[in-house]
């Protein structure tokens, strides 16, 4: 067993390669940061209280600018100042001008220049909301290349390999005072009344989208917010995207599940076909079920499930409302993948089968609903007791109860064994009352039914009780046995 | 036991039940009273006889405890009036004593228990007072001859006699229609011993067995119970077996049941997953969408006018971004539904 380091130590010693990556300013200068791995591991399980003294984490881009001398821009008029007939070269002049790009790791250079490209492009945005007749041909291939030079840009590797998404402080992108700007600028533009899909297509192409869905890996959820927007619009407007945005968010997410459960940006994604499901014409595609079938139900086997798991449920709910018929391979799924080892999980799995059973159809209810019971039941015996109460819960539910009265006759068996079992042996007190509502309830639906059940119940558990003493009175005839033959042997006994 | 000594038995309860009936005239008052705040009606205490049953299940107690309890119940309610607000007192209190009188002491539920699980409000210490008061009230005489006790001697008798087998008589199945008799205030103006008797004549019908037919009617001829007075409850019980048996369930009034969760939960079930999303629906265009391998979409006539290029009518160009707005999608989203009516389903 290994020592225990204090954790004075192995914190402070986290603190000061920190502040060495502080002083140099360079994230080009830090050592890769690998965290102390025995102080983190106590037998095994990684210790988070240890994390948590980790300092906030500093900014970082991976937009490096290696040139030694400072930026110089010449200011242009402002847009407003100049005639109309003007204004559209101008425009693309400012546009060419925010192509380039600043160093923001280092927080004392270009301060003047950097000012500068951020008041023209707020300059733009406003010009791209309110202006009329400004979009001409030429515009749009400059626009798409000041988006593209200022937001595709190889991300940053997470600082930690034990970046936990759920914990740690995510490392914010160090540019955003333009790149906000760059994106809220884009998305104005592709809402513009005079934007054109079929030109801007010509621009806007399957690199670009690709590009683009690679950036949803970004830390910063700044980010992923705009490019949640942009990709929204981008799919809206170019019908001709639609099928291969579909395909390589799929391919995303397949990645994700299956090689690296490493992405930033599920959640997001997870709204983005939120609303398009949401548009879903009836009757659904095949390649929308297989979508359902092979992807989002996989995805709840993800370990980091709690950071989407709102929109993922939308999704799956959707789904199910556009086609009932979807219920039973859903439910099986959810089912197949129920968490074993995660009770967290399993109390997020109850709340989305809830949500599910709150649109069933009836005759989907009846389809499902043995496999269903026997699994609740399953988590209504649950040690843990948030798992055990949120099933429990399942029966204030109006719409479930009358599911569940409809069908008594199947779930009660199924249910019974374990309710009355946990009422005696649960070493929570509040979820034995819980049970006793739901026993009474039971109780009330079928009382014929009830009775049966428990007078079987009894009569088990009594059979069991008496082969329990049986087995015990022959272990002791049998214990006797050998000693009355150890006495004979040794002569104390007469044989 | 044998024949003889279970004849004996029989006749020694049979003089002692009418010590243990409740007071007639009290138990009338009980049932021609309307339902109000200040007096206790006959639905009141059926409903709290079922309180009783479902505590009794639920402790694990056995049929005797129940049955017990109910007569206590019966006693007190018929000689003192009662207000509606000390009746779950009262209830639980009965069951207390009667799981003392029945219970070994290992299987007795402790006060604490009782009055956590029954959601009742009273205090330990006003339950123990209630058990007194009771106890003192029906003069120490607790541990009553009830029908079950009947029920009991009856189906041993029967199975004694008889040459049926021991399991066509089912004495689960008695005492659940027992219990579901005993929920209704009207037996328990019956007397004991024909309550118990009108039961086990009507499951002999039910079984169609003549053998045990005529062993019944020699204990009625032993007990000397009236005809008349049999048939009448014989037909009640009838009619509550029935009741008992459908197969329509009553819907259970979860209204009264209090469902107390842990914060978290509590907070778990707050967060709402059904927020409507920021962004708005996109409706899925019926038309050619390029590059798609599965793109085996009829292309009805009236997508040809369209073209494949023309704007994807998903976005309003009046909808403006706006940062952290909630944008409403279904007004927006019929509309474009109907403008693309002749493409879509």
């Amino acid at each position: 067993m290994k020592p225990v380091r204090g954790i004075m130590t192995g914190g402070s010693r986290r603190i000061s390669s920190e502040a060495r990556c502080l002083v140099s300013g360079s994230r080009a200068m830090s050592s890769a940061a690998t965290t102390p791995p025995s102080v983190d591991k106590v037998d095994g399980f990684s210790r988070k209280s240890v994390r948590k003294a980790k300092q906030k984490r500093s900014q970082s881009s991976s937009q490096f600018r290696s040139q030694g001398k400072p930026i110089e821009l010449t200011p242009l008029p402002l847009l407003k100042d100049v005639p109309g007939t003007e204004q559209p070269e101008l425009f693309l002049q400012k546009l060419q001008q925010c192509c380039t790009l600043f160093d923001f790791m280092d927080t004392l250079s270009d301060l003047k220049m950097k000012e500068y490209k951020r008041s023209t492009l707020n300059e733009l945005v406003d010009y791209v909301t309110v202006s009329r007749g400004y979009l001409t041909e030429q515009a749009y291939p400059e626009v798409v290349k000041m988006v593209s030079y200022n937001i595709f840009r190889t991300l940053p590797p997470s600082d930690s390999n034990e970046f936990d998404p759920e914990e740690d402080e995510p490392t914010l992108e160090a540019s955003w005072p333009h790149l906000q700007l760059v994106y809220e600028f884009f998305i104005r533009f592709l809402e513009s009344q005079e934007f054109q899909p079929s030109i801007a297509k010509k621009y806007i192409d399957q690199k670009f989208v690709l590009q683009l869905l690679e950036l949803f890996d970004s830390e910063d959820p700044r980010e992923r917010d705009y490019l949640k927007t942009v990709l929204h619009r981008i799919y809206g407007k170019f019908l001709g995207l639609r099928a291969f945005i579909r395909k390589q968010i799929n391919n995303i997410f397949l990645r994700f599940v299956y090689e690296t459960e490493h992405f930033n940006g599920v959640a997001e994604l997870l709204e983005i076909l939120g609303s398009i499901i949401n548009g879903f014409a009836l009757p659904l595609k095949a390649e929308h079920k297989q979508f359902l079938v092979k992807v989002l139900i996989p995805l709840h086997t993800v370990r980091s499930l709690s950071l989407f798991h709102a929109q993922l449920a939308y999704c799956i709910v959707q789904f199910l409302e556009k086609d009932p018929l979807l219920t039973e391979p859903v439910i099986r799924g959810l089912l197949k993948f129920w968490p074993k080892t995660c009770s967290q999980k399993e109390v997020m799995f109850l709340g989305e089968l809830e949500e599910i059973l709150d649109v069933i159809e009836p005759t989907q209810f009846v389809k499902i609903q043995e496999p269903l019971f026997k699994q609740i039941s399953r988590c209504v015996s649950s040690p843990h007791f948030q798992v055990a109460e949120r099933a429990l819960y399942y029966w204030n539910n109006e719409y479930i109860m009358s599911l569940i009265e409809e069908n008594s006759n199947v779930i009660l068996p199924i249910m019974f064994a374990s309710l009355y079992r946990i009422s005696k042996e649960h070493w929570n007190p509040a979820i034995v009352a819980l049970v006793y509502n739901v026993l009474k309830a039971f109780m009330e639906m079928n009382s014929v039914l009830f009775d049966e059940l428990t007078a079987t119940y009894k009569s088990d558990r009594q059979r069991e009780k008496k082969k329990e003493k049986e087995r015990e009175e022959l272990w002791k005839m049998l214990e006797d046995l050998e000693l009355k033959r150890g006495l004979q042997n040794d002569g104390i006994i007469p044989t | 036991m044998e024949a003889f000594k279970l004849m004996r038995e029989l006749k020694i309860n049979l003089e002692q039940e009418s010590i243990y009936l409740p007071w007639e005239k009290g138990l009338n008052l009980l049932e021609s009273t309307l339902e109000n705040d200040k007096q206790i009606s006959a639905r009141c205490r059926d409903a709290k006889v079922e309180d009783l049953w479902s505590l009794t299940s639920f402790f694990g107690y056995r049929t005797q405890t129940f049955v017990q309890a109910v007569n206590l119940l019966d006693r007190f309610l018929a000689i003192m009036k009662v207000k509606p607000k000390h009746l779950s007192c009262i209830t639980i209190a009965c069951l207390h004593i009667a799981a003392k009188l029945v219970e070994e002491e290992c299987n007795i539920a402790s006060t604490h228990d009782l009055i956590r699980i029954s959601q009742c409000k009273f205090t330990i210490s006003d339950l123990t007072r209630m058990e007194k008061i009771i106890s003192e009230k029906l003069n120490f005489q607790c541990k009553a001859v009830t029908a079950l006790t009947f029920l009991h001697l009856y189906h041993e008798v029967t199975l004694l006699h008889t040459s049926e087998s021991k399991d066509s008589l089912s004495l689960d199945k008695l005492e659940a229609q027992m219990k579901a008799c005993l929920c209704r205030i009207v037996f328990s103006k019956a007397k004991p011993s024909v309550l118990a008797l009108s039961l086990l004549a009507q499951e002999i019908e039910a079984i169609q067995s003549v053998d045990m037919l005529e062993i019944a009617q020699c204990i009625q001829r032993h007990l000397k119970i009236a005809d008349r007075e049999l048939l009448y409850w014989r037909g009640l019980v009838a009619k509550c077996i029935t009741d008992y048996s459908s197969p329509e369930c009553s819907k259970p009034d979860n209204k009264k049941l209090v469902w107390i969760i842990s914060r978290r939960t509590a907070q778990n079930l707050h967060s709402n997953y059904y927020s409507v999303p920021e962004l708005p629906t996109i409706p899925e265009g019926g038309w050619d969408e390029s590059g798609s391998e599965d793109s085996c979409e009829d292309m009805s006539c009236g997508e040809d006018s369209m073209g494949s290029d023309t704007e994807g009518p998903s976005v309003p160009p009046h909808l403006h971004h706006q940062i952290n707005k909630q944008q409403t999608s279904s007004p927006y989203s019929q509309g474009v539904s109907e403008h693309l009516g002749a493409t879509c389903h």
